[in-house]
Order: C-alpha cells, then sequence, then structure tokens
C-alpha cells in the first residue's frame, strides 16, 4: 500500500510573540510540526504496518519546514518530499494544487492522509481540495480508517454524531486528533533520520500557469492573552449575576 | 577436644578444600569482571560499612552479621587445629561468637518474614510460577546459609564435636562459592558508586560534532544479553535479600513493581535462552514506569545492586520503541518545543518575580549566584511563592543573586528519568552554552532534581558550576547570624520535615532543612523514615507527569506518616514533594498545611 | 454591478444564520440573497431573498462531496458573486472541494463578512485564537461563515427556482449515522468545562455540578484527586497532566486550589472563570474571572442566574 501524507510546519502558537501594537511577529516564530499532523503519520504508518508498503510525506513551504519532514521520517516515514514555497504567498488552494501535482509526480497512492486542520491557521481546506484536485474520493473528520482490500470503512467524528463510511481504494482523508496516540521520536531517532531520501520540488514549477494565491491576509490584530485576573464580589447571587454577564460579554456562554 | 584423628584431619581438609574454591571463585570472578580486589578497596569497603553500621540500619546489622559470622567462622576453621593449642583463641572467638549468633537468628528471622513478605508481594505481580519456585530455592539457600553459620558458632561452644563444625562449614563454604561469590565481589566493585550516578549510553556533543555515526547509537537494552557486564554482574547478584522490596514506594502502593523481582527476573531470563529473549516479555511497560528513582532500593540493598541502573536502560528501550502513552509523549514533545515539560511558554517564567525587584543576569551581570528557579517554581502558582520566599531571604541577608527569567530552560531531569537521553543532553548542552556565556560560577536551587543535574551530571558534559541547595545557603545565612528569626518571632506550630530523596539520599543534605526549622519553630517532629531511609513524595522519575496502576498513593502512604507524628505542618524543600503532598493531605482531609523550609523562615523575618 | 450570494448549509438552522451574513455581502456587492436547497426544498429553511432548489442529486441525504459538485454545475452556469456554506464539519468539507473544482479561493470560518464590491472580506481567528486575520478573496469566491457567529435570518417569502443540475453519482456511501452518546465526556471537544476540585466535600455534591455544567451546555470535568485518589469520578473526566488537556471556550474551575499538575491540563482555555473560598488560592492567578465564596453557594447561585436568563 503506497500511502501519501501531509505535513505541515506549523507557526508555534504557544510561542508566538506580539508587538505591542498587537501585531503578532511571525518572522523568525518558532515553528514546529503542526499538532494533528502527528496523528496523520501516525495513521499512515499504522497503515503500512498492517498493509506493507510505504509511507511518503509531502509538505510545502521555507527552508524550514525540512524540519518538520525530518521529524514525520524519524517516526518511520520512508521519504520525504518537499516542495519548496514561499509559505507566506501559500493560501489554502495554492497549496493543494501544489501537493496533488507532487503526489501525481510520484504516485499513485492508495491513500492520502492529512490532518483536520492546521493548528497555525486552521483551514481545513487543504485535504479536502487534495482529494478533489487528485481526483479521488474523499472522507474527512476520520476517527477510524480500516482498510480491506480494495474498500475502506471510515468513521467520521461529526460535530454530534459518528457517520460510517464506505469509501474505494484510493481514497483521500483526514483524521481527527482522536483517532491513535501519534509516537514520540527520539531526539537520536531525528538525527537518524536525515539519511533517508528526501526530494526537492519548486512549487512554482509544480503549480500551473494561472495558478494564483486568492485568499491574502489583509491585517492580523492578536487578541489580548494574558488572564484578566477580575475579582467579582458581592453575595453569591450578585457575584453569580455579575459572573454570567461578564461571559456573555465574552462570548463564551452557550 | 577431639585428638588429631584421622576422622577430624580428613574434615579439616575438606574445610580447607573449600575454603580455597571459596577463594579461588572469588578471584575468578573478579577477574572476569577485572574487578580490583585489592587492599585499598577492601578498606574501603570497610570505611563504608562502618559508615552505614552509624545509621543503625536494622537489614545491615543483620547483613553485617552474616558476612562477618561467615568470615570468623572461616578463620575458626582455618586455624582449628591450632586453636588447641591456644585458649585465649578460643575464648576469643566465643566471645565474638555471641553478638554474631544474635544477629544471625534475627537475621534469620527476617528471612522468614521476608520469604512470606515475598510470596505476597509475588501473587500481587502475578509472577509466573517457574520464577516462583526459584525465587524460593534461593531464598532457601541464604536461610541454610544463615542457619549453617549460626550452627558452627554454637558449635564453637561443644569442643567434642570440632569435626562437625568443619564439615558444617564445609558444607556452607560451598553455598557460599556458589552463591554469595558473585554478590561479594559486586559488593567490593560498586559499593562507593554514588547513586547520583547514571549511565551514558552515548554523547550527544560527539554525534553533533560527526564523531560519532547517530546510526550505531543503541540507546536502551531490550534483550538481557545486551546489559554490560557491569549490569549482569548487578543483576545476577542478587540473592533475594528483599531490602529493596521492603523499602520501595511502588511495591508499597501496590504498583506492578517489586525491585528484587525485577531484578531476578533478569537474571533468570539472562540463564533461560542466553539472554537473547525479548525482555520487554517479562518486564512489563507498568513495572518500569513505576519506579520513582529514589534509589531507596540501591541504597538499602547490601550487596550494591544498581536497580536504577538497569529501569533506565529499559526505559530508554521503551522511549526508542515509542511504546509511550499520551502523557509521557506530551511531556517529551513539550520539552522538544518549549523547553519546558508543561508546554508553558518561557517568556512567563518570570512573573513570580513581578514587584519583587529580582535582577536578571541579562540586566546584572554580575551577581554572586545566579538563581535557577526550575520549571515547577516558574509556572505552579503555588510553588512561585517559594521562589519569592526564597528571595526575600537572599535580599534580606543581602546576598546577590540573579535569575535568567525568559531564557531559563528546563534542566533535563525528566528526560533522562523518563528515559530520553537524547533530549536531555540537548537540554543540557544548551544550558551549559547558556550560563557559560554569562560567566556563572555559582548556582543556587530550589528543587532538587534541578539540584542534582547541575551539580552531579552536568560536569560530565563539561559544565561545571558550584551548585548549592537552598537549605544549605539559607542554613549557612542562619548560623552566619544574617539571617535571624527574633524569638517573638518563632512560629508556635508544630512541623514535620519531609526530606526529598534528590537531595538527600542523593546528595546528602541531612541537617540543612532540620536547622532552619530549630530557628524558626518551636515544636519540630521526627518520621521514622528520614534522611538518607526517607521516603518518596512520588512524583520522582518523572512520574508527575504520568500515571500508574496502584492500590493507594504513594503521597498518601507518606501524607498518613506524617499525620501520625501528630505534627500539623509538614515541611518540604523540594517542589515536586510540596505539590504531591499538598494534594495528598486535600485527600486525606487530614488538614495538614504543607509549606517549604524556606517559607517557613521566610514568615519569621 | 448585480450579481448573487448565494447561501447553503445541510444544516437548516445554519442555513439560517449565514444568511444573515451573505445580507452584509450582498449590500457591499449591490447583489442578491439566494438560499440554495439541493435535492428538495426546504419548507423551513429560513432566510432572505430568493431561493434556488438544485434538482439531479437522488438521495435527499446529500453528502459534501454531492453538495459540491450540485452546486460546481450549478455555479459555472449560474455564475454567482460567491457562494456562502456554513462552517460545520460537512460545510467545510463541501467548501473546499466546491473552491477547487472552480478553482476560486475559499475563506474558512469567517465572521465579519463584508464586500467592497470587487470581493469580499472576512475575520477569522488564527493560533488557536490568539490573533484575529483579515482576510480578502476575490469574486467569485467560496467562505463558510463560522457557526453561531451571525443571528438567523428572518423568514421571508420567496420564490422558488429550479434548475436540473443531471445525476451526481457518490463514490462513497453512507453505512450509518449514531448519536454521540450524550453522556459521555469528551472533554477535548468540549466549549464549556465545568471542572470540580478538592472543595467539593463529598462524591454525592458533585451532582450540583454536573447540573451546572448541564445547564450551561458543557461537560463536567476534574482535577486529579477526586478521579484518581479518592474515585469519585471515573479516569476520562480528569484533566491536567496527567489526565486530559483542553481547551474549551469556558473553563469554570469550581473548588480547585490551581496546582501546575492541572493548570497545565486547562492553560489554553479562552476565559477560565473560578469560585474558591481561598483568596489566595493560585487558580486565581490562572484565571479571567474569580469569585471567592463558598460553592455550595455560589453554584447553586449560578443555576438561578442562568434559570432566570433563559
Amino acid at each position: 500500500m503506497k500511502i501519501a501524507v501531509c505535513v505541515k510546519h506549523a507557526v508555534d502558537e504557544a510561542e508566538l510573540k506580539i508587538d505591542p501594537a498587537g501585531n503578532p511577529l511571525l518572522a523568525g516564530a518558532a515553528g514546529k510540526m503542526s499538532t494533528f499532523d502527528k496523528n496523520a503519520v501516525e495513521e499512515g504508518l499504522r497503515l503500512k504496518a498492517a498493509h506493507q508498503g510505504a509511507v511518503v510525506v509531502f509538505t510545502v513551504g521555507g527552508a524550514e519546514s525540512k524540519k518538520t519532514l525530518k521529524e514525520a521520517l524519524a517516526m518511520g516515514a520512508d521519504r520525504g518530499v518537499m516542495v519548496v514555497s514561499d509559505p507566506t504567498a501559500l493560501d489554502a488552494l495554492r497549496t493543494a494544487t501544489m501537493l496533488a501535482a507532487a503526489m501525481k509526480k510520484s504516485g499513485p497512492f492508495d491513500v492520502v492522509i492529512c490532518s483536520e486542520g492546521a493548528s497555525d491557521t486552521y483551514t481545513g481546506e487543504v485535504p479536502p481540495m487534495v482529494g478533489e484536485l487528485l481526483g479521488v474520493p474523499y472522507v474527512g473528520y476520520a476517527r477510524k480508517i480500516a482498510v480491506e482490500g480494495k474498500t475502506a470503512r471510515i468513521e467520521r467524528s461529526l460535530e454530534d454524531s459518528v457517520e460510517s463510511v464506505e469509501a474505494p481504494v484510493p481514497f483521500a482523508t483526514s483524521v481527527v486528533s482522536e483517532i491513535n496516540e501519534p509516537r514520540y521520536p527520539t531526539l537520536i531517532q531525528i538525527m537518524q533520520a536525515s539519511k533517508k531520501p528526501i526530494e526537492e520540488l519548486s512549487g512554482e514549477e509544480l503549480a500551473p500557469a494561472g495558478s494564483r494565491t486568492w485568499v491574502e491576509v489583509l491585517s492580523m490584530s492578536s487578541q489580548p492573552t494574558a488572564r484578566k485576573h477580575v475579582m467579582i464580589d458581592g453575595s453569591p447571587d450578585e457575584a453569580a449575576a455579575k459572573l454570567l454577564d461578564a461571559l456573555s460579554k465574552e462570548g463564551v456562554l452557550k | 577436644m577431639a585428638g588429631l584423628d584421622i576422622g577430624y584431619l580428613a574434615a579439616y581438609a575438606i574445610s580447607l578444600a573449600s575454603v580455597v574454591v571459596v577463594a579461588f571463585v572469588t578471584l575468578s570472578l573478579a577477574r572476569k569482571w577485572s574487578i580490583s580486589l585489592g587492599p585499598g578497596r577492601v578498606a574501603g569497603l570497610g570505611r563504608d560499612e562502618a559508615r552505614r553500621l552509624r545509621t543503625g540500619d536494622a537489614v545491615f546489622l543483620m547483613h553485617l552479621s552474616i558476612a562477618l559470622g561467615v568470615g570468623v567462622t572461616i578463620v575458626d576453621a582455618v586455624i582449628a587445629p591450632a586453636m588447641a593449642g591456644v585458649p585465649l583463641l578460643l575464648d576469643l572467638f566465643r566471645a565474638a561468637s555471641v553478638p554474631l549468633i544474635v544477629g544471625l537468628v534475627v537475621a534469620f528471622g527476617w528471612r522468614v518474614q521476608r520469604y512470606y513478605q515475598s510470596r505476597r508481594v509475588g501473587r500481587g505481580l502475578g509472577v509466573p510460577g517457574g520464577f516462583a519456585s526459584a525465587s524460593t530455592a534461593l531464598q532457601l539457600v541464604l536461610m541454610a546459609a544463615i542457619a549453617l553459620t549460626t550452627s558452627e558458632l554454637v558449635l564453637l561452644w561443644v569442643p567434642t564435636l570440632g569435626w562437625a563444625d568443619l564439615i558444617l562449614d564445609a558444607v556452607r563454604n560451598a553455598l557460599v562459592a556458589a552463591y554469595y561469590a558473585r554478590p561479594s565481589v559486586n559488593l567490593i566493585a560498586k559499593f562507593d558508586r554514588p547513586l547520583n550516578s547514571v549511565s551514558t549510553p552515548f554523547n550527544l556533543a560527539d554525534v553533533i560534532a560527526g564523531k560519532t555515526d547517530p546510526g550505531a547509537i543503541r540507546a536502551g537494552v531490550g534483550k538481557v544479553s545486551e546489559f554490560s557486564p557491569d549490569q549482569s554482574l548487578s543483576f545476577d547478584s542478587c540473592v533475594e535479600i528483599g531490602a529493596c522490596e521492603a523499602s520501595c514506594p511502588a511495591t508499597a502502593a501496590g504498583r506492578p513493581l517489586s525491585p528484587r523481582v525485577l531484578v531476578r527476573k533478569l537474571s533468570l531470563l539472562s540463564r533461560a535462552d542466553g539472554g537473547g529473549s525479548d525482555v520487554l516479555t517479562s518486564v512489563g511497560e507498568d513495572e518500569l514506569w513505576s519506579c520513582t528513582s529514589c534509589g531507596a532500593c540501591v541504597a538499602s540493598c547490601p550487596v550494591s545492586v544498581k536497580h536504577l541502573d538497569l529501569i533506565y536502560d529499559l526505559r530508554r528501550e521503551l522511549v526508542s520503541k515509542g511504546r509511550l502513552d499520551r502523557e509521557k509523549s506530551a511531556m517529551l514533545a513539550n520539552l522538544a518545543q518549549s523547553q519546558n515539560p508543561y508546554g508553558f511558554k518561557n517568556a512567563a517564567r518570570a512573573s513570580w518575580a513581578e514587584g519583587m525587584d529580582v535582577d536578571t543576569l541579562q540586566s546584572n551581570p554580575k551577581t554572586e549566584y545566579l538563581y535557577w528557579v526550575g520549571c515547577v517554581s516558574s509556572f505552579d502558582q503555588r510553588a512561585q511563592r517559594v521562589a519569592r520566599a526564597l528571595s526575600k531571604i537572599l535580599k534580606h541577608a543581602g546576598v546577590s543573586f540573579a535569575i535568567l527569567g525568559a531564557e531559563e530552560m528546563c534542566v533535563g531531569d525528566p528526560a533522562r528519568r523518563l528515559g530520553e537521553e537524547g533530549r536531555y543532553q540537548e537540554l543540557v548542552l544548551q544550558n551549559i552554552e547558556k550560563l557559560n556565556s554569562y560567566g556563572v560560577k555559582k548556582i543556587l536551587a530550589t528543587c532538587p532534581h534541578c539540584f542534582n543535574a547541575l551539580k552531579n551530571e552536568y560536569p560530565q558534559f563539561g559544565g561545571k558550576f558550584e551548585v548549592v541547595y537552598h537549605t544549605q545557603l539559607i542554613s549557612d545565612l542562619i548560623r552566619e547570624g544574617k539571617v535571624s528569626v527574633p524569638p517573638d518571632k518563632v512560629q508556635r506550630i508544630s512541623v514535620t520535615l519531609h526530606d526529598a530523596c534528590y537531595a538527600s539520599r542523593y546528595n546528602n543534605i541531612f541537617e540543612p532543612p532540620r536547622e532552619m526549622l530549630e530557628a524558626s519553630v518551636d515544636d519540630v517532629r521526627e518520621m521514622g523514615r528520614r534522611k538518607e531511609k526517607t521516603f518518596c513524595c512520588g512524583a520522582g522519575g518523572s512520574n508527575y507527569w504520568f500515571k500508574v496502576p496502584q492500590q493507594k498513593s504513594i503521597a498518601g502512604i507518606r501524607a498518613e506518616e506524617a499525620a501520625g507524628t501528630g505534627a500539623k505542618t509538614i515541611a518540604t524543600e523540594c517542589p515536586f514533594c510540596l505539590s504531591m503532598l499538598d494534594d495528598a493531605t486535600k485527600v486525606s482531609g487530614s488538614g495538614m498545611d504543607v509549606r517549604d523550609v524556606a517559607e517557613i523562615v521566610a514568615e519569621c523575618i | 454591478m448585480s450579481g448573487e450570494v448565494w447561501v447553503y448549509s445541510e444544516s437548516e438552522a445554519v442555513a439560517s444564520e449565514v444568511a444573515t451574513a451573505a445580507d452584509d455581502v450582498a449590500k457591499g456587492a449591490s447583489a442578491h440573497v439566494r438560499m440554495v436547497d439541493i435535492s428538495s426544498l426546504r419548507p423551513t429553511t429560513r432566510g432572505s431573498g430568493a431561493r434556488l432548489l438544485l434538482k439531479g442529486p437522488p438521495s435527499p441525504e446529500v453528502s459534501p462531496a454531492v453538495a459540491a459538485e450540485a452546486l460546481a454545475r450549478a455555479a459555472r452556469e449560474l455564475a454567482p458573486l460567491a457562494i456562502l456554506l456554513g462552517a460545520t464539519r460537512d460545510g467545510r468539507e463541501a467548501a473546499s472541494r466546491l473552491a477547487a473544482k472552480l478553482g476560486v479561493g475559499c475563506m474558512a470560518e469567517v465572521a465579519g463578512l463584508a464586500s467592497d464590491g470587487q470581493g469580499m472580506t472576512g475575520e477569522r481567528d488564527v493560533f488557536a485564537g490568539k490573533v484575529v486575520a483579515k482576510v480578502r478573496c476575490r469574486f467569485p469566491a467560496v467562505a463558510t461563515v463560522k457557526v453561531g457567529a451571525y443571528p438567523r435570518a428572518v423568514a421571508q417569502p420567496a420564490d422558488a427556482q429550479e434548475k436540473d443540475v443531471g445525476p451526481i453519482p457518490d463514490q462513497t456511501k453512507t453505512l450509518g449515522r449514531e448519536k454521540k452518546q450524550a453522556g459521555s465526556v469528551d472533554l477535548r471537544s468540549a466549549k464549556v468545562i465545568v471542572s470540580a476540585g478538592r472543595g467539593v466535600k463529598k462524591k454525592e455534591d458533585l451532582a450540583i455540578l454536573a447540573e451546572l455544567a448541564t445547564a450551561m451546555r458543557g461537560a463536567l470535568g476534574c482535577s486529579r484527586p477526586l478521579s484518581s485518589d479518592l474515585g469519585w469520578l471515573p479516569e476520562e473526566h480528569h484533566i491536567g497532566l496527567t489526565g486530559v488537556t483542553v481547551k474549551p471556550d469556558l473553563y469554570l474551575a469550581v473548588g480547585i486550589s490551581g496546582q501546575l499538575q492541572h493548570v497545565a491540563g486547562m492553560k489554553d482555555s479562552k476565559i477560565v472563570a473560578s469560585i474558591n473560598t481561598d483568596k489566595d488560592a493560585p487558580i486565581f492567578q490562572a484565571s479571567d474571572y474569580g469569585i471567592v465564596g463558598d460553592l455550595y453557594q455560589v453554584v447553586p447561585a449560578l443555576r438561578r442566574a442562568l434559570a432566570a436568563r433563559r
């Protein structure tokens, strides 16, 4: 079974610094493998363990994305494909176009696995777009994947229900975090993985003529992240009412 | 007195031959492991035994009775023919025999009790039948050796049975050669190896420099045959004394670990098929995760078995194989990503110091001490009060210090104890580089895990600093009069001190926290298990970050012991102990207050 | 310029929220809003403007794949300026595929939609909600609208235009759908969590917190002592380093002192409120709102106040 897994070198939102004017300092921000992508790699490795074959990891981004690719290789993926492209000019469709083109070059694949969304931008659009552009059936938000012969049975985790879906192989999917517990690669394993092959492709060459960045980011502003430490006083009933007022003003009361 | 008849001579010859066999076996084992049995080592061992004698350890006294009993009876047998003519000599031996007989009888009683205890632990762990019978056999051998030695000493008083004494001696010596030569050699080799030494399977600096091929690195042990000779000598030396099991907090909590069973399993496995089978088929994952690395097993073992050394290598194997649950991998991922095991933002590290006018090294690199705050006191709102208390004391005493603030990172201890040596060394190298870049000479720590790593482990990687524990510095300041508690400020409370394993057992810091309490409260009470025999809080060995199946909580056992002193406050000296015991007292509802010794002192000035 | 802004969601309730967002876009683009149904007209769908029924897909159950294809076929012919879907999981999947089919941009989970005539803008949360990004996409464009960000539009009389898009085969087969169990704790995806600590005196008292959680449409969590040591709640409720890590919109810590062990598991919550009798409890340092008080008085007061509001 040939398995493709897509990973993203995402901005580490926990370490993201904000300047006094409220602008996030993205240049030079610490990066990491997008949180749920680890589940995608893990699921690929599990499918490989059950069906033999190979796991190829794909990423699109700048040079620093190689770190994430290496982490996936350290987890156990067989080889990597690095599509080099300026990460600031990538929207979902452009990313998906490059990924699908790269997969066509080194494919065909039986299964394409992404995660439900990147931990930094969380559009969740790339996975279905890749499926669409590859022309394979797509089943997203998988919390369980079982492949038997030429058929896959997938449990989709929706808002308040679980849907069981049958799809023919080949197919593309996105996984949610509850699907598995991703393995932790040790530092030495990451260093050992530097011997695994990584193929570099140019994103500009992969994207067909006329393709462009469709969705542009006009501006970013940050919300205050420090806790507010507002102490509410009064009788229990007064305090309760004041708290509910504050919470509904915050928009967190359902 | 028997005449020099043929029967007696034959018995003497047999006895003498058995002594030669013991000597030969011991020497060849020593040669096999390249262990020096020279007078220096033996004298050193003698000094160490004398030190342990002073601690009044009951198990050790029994162990000493056995060792001396064997020694006395061997000498007695060798010089037996000459003794007939020197009554004074016989009197001397008889005099020596009395305390030894008492010690041996007590030891026999302890053995019988340990036997039933070990059966109970074995049932709890579900050890296979083969293991149980091998364990029983070894324990019976030990009991037989004790019984034979006791009988020999008793026979000193029955001159007509001199020949029988010699025959018993020969039989006992055969047992000694077969079962005790190895532990003796192990003891001589390792009695002075500090508890805080940890094996290093590779050197990350060499890998980074390209001197070592990462592909050639094998961190961890999957088959018994992969253990080093030193390690196999360790587990083959176990004679099921059971001191480790009796002192182990994991065993006491009903976790799936007994250090005795673990070590013996490895020994039996190594003999079963040449050590080629997968260790992890006989040793459970939770068995390995149950260990809190408190070191009670290693410290209590009379024959210097190094359990932790084995456990770390097996944990390294679990980590390499990715056999980690969510909590453990999250901790390691946090260390990799955020350089602290919680995933907090390092920028917030100095938030405890807001409004306290605490310097950072960036703003003031010329201070005497770097205060290494540690992750818990940086991020735990409760433990932050300890950092504030220490700062208050230091400022009061005029000690100049600074912190690293946002630049501080985890010391690496949780990664190493969990078995991720690479990540540990990465943090060590980064920390050393930073500390050296600021020209740091003296480091002060409030966390004994940070303290232990900085003091005992960093030098191996090139980080050479003078490292001081906060209780050491504060007790010095009290002694020097730089911190003094006016009589009216002495707190009228009853306090019992919980020694932190990594401060006390690992680093022999016993008196400083007690001096702090003596100076600041009027009623200090001691728990039975204290100083080098302290009982773990349950957080060590990275256990703070994950769960292991257990019947009761280790912290709960300790909190109960503390409550038993009648004290109303538990004094701690480690932020992990503080957190664990704080939880435990809330669960038990004992209402005991838990505070760091530094907080108690700070309240008095 | 006159064009159309289409609205579609597999959920009728969400569709009427998206309709409100579509009004804002249509206003800026001088366009009309059209509510789209696929397969069959849903009489209860509320929304402004005209309606469009796409006929062809056989089943009344429209999968994201079928919805995307039906909308794409219709859009190629009728050329709307924008197609807005609800940012449900199915909606996000359908919108992404639709955008890929049409070769146009897709803005994900946006609120604050507006149009400058040439395209539309919206605001979305990025970096785990720490940053709001303003994004823009030229027409024609697709977007998914954040659920709960807009009020539902008022129903208006509308004519239903029909359009046959032809049969659409679904390559996948839906075998069944099960409601996620109401009682099951899925703290990791809960939006509101009420969490109990050692301030709760006995196991039976957890009931008042469970009721509060239900009233707030949230889940019940707890700190380590309650699950691991006392066994009052199963382990899956345990939030902290040795339990689950959660990031709800609202975390209400009740009787929790706030040890690192616990705080590390909930630190990424959007808003934290806490109730504790001890004014020095560390949890207040990790909270946005704090009430110093007895949970046995404050929790019932919260229940009364909630009931009064609903």
